[in-house]
């Protein structure tokens, strides 16, 4: 069963590895301060279309956070990624035509330096856009800040956001190192799997 | 219960010890050999583990110096 609409964050962005110490320090935020992030490779399932989805989890996430920081290419002849800002182009036409509580939306841009996007995708001018610098300690006072001001999240410091995300890590190696996985093992973990790791560590009442 | 490990992580330009769960640091240092060495000492004392994050803050080294069924390889 889906979590609930008032709860979800579709979280947009790169799944290369070297996005990923980012991406996983975002999702434990969100999830730390009691919401679902909600990734496109969670619902893997070959039988449906990728968009489709996409679609799926736009539709099903009262919250957005789009990371367009991969969108500007970093060699001659590389293409700029295109796939984060048209999913955040999905996001704000479900919020402008879906109806309904679609409606009731809101959406986070994280880009890596100021006025990044003024350069490619200065439609979005005015709406809620936070600079991380590729720094994860940064990604989380800006999703924290933004998850406390329009979500309503309870407001705990970032600080203390980021002290129980090494918490948690110690915990998960731990639990991991019990169950036979070696340290390099550990390291190489998909982020889908350590997002599921994350839900265990809070459901079991974020042990230290 | 469980001692809480000591966590070298890195802290705006410069390298924090934290106790797992804290939200202030134990020290701040300029390095992070430094803050290792704090660590190391932190973690003897208490009897606990050392785990060195890396400048994307996930966990990259572990060292035990307490009663530790997975002891570290090498």
């Amino acid at each position: 069963m889906p979590p609930p609409f008032e709860r979800s964050v579709f979280v947009n962005c790169p799944f290369d590895p070297e996005f990923a110490p980012i991406l996983q320090a975002i999702c434990f935020c969100v999830a730390n301060l009691g919401f679902r992030p909600r990734l496109a490779p969670e619902n893997a399932d070959n039988a449906a279309a990728r968009l489709d989805r996409i679609i799926e989890l736009v539709r099903g996430s009262k919250f957005g956070i789009h990371d367009l920081s991969r969108c500007k290419s970093t060699a001659a002849n590389e293409y700029a990624r295109m796939n984060m800002p048209f999913e955040l182009g999905i996001d704000h036409a479900c919020r402008r035509y879906g109806g309904g509580q679609m409606e009731t939306k809101m959406i986070l841009v994280l880009e890596r330096t100021r006025y990044d996007y003024q350069k490619a995708l200065s439609d979005i001018s005015g709406w809620d856009i936070q600079v991380h610098g590729e720094d994860h300690q940064k990604a989380v006072r800006r999703v924290r800040d933004w998850l406390v001001d329009r979500a309503g999240a309870e407001a705990i410091g970032a600080a203390k956001v980021l002290g129980e995300y090494a918490a948690f890590q110690e915990w998960y190696w731990k639990r991991e190192l019990a169950t036979g996985a070696d340290e390099d093992d550990i390291k190489e973990y998909p982020t889908n799997l350590i997002l599921r790791a994350m839900h265990d560590w809070i459901d079991a009442g974020k042990p230290v | 219960m469980t001692k809480k490990g000591q966590h070298v992580v890195p802290n705006g330009g410069k390298w924090s010890v934290k106790t797992a769960g804290a939200s202030r640091a134990s020290s701040t240092h300029k390095t992070q050999a430094e803050a290792i060495k704090a660590g190391t000492q932190r973690a003897k004392k208490e009897g606990t583990e050392l785990y060195v994050h890396g400048r994307d803050g996930r966990i990259r080294e572990r060292n035990s110096y307490g009663h530790d069924p997975h002891p570290p390889k090498g």
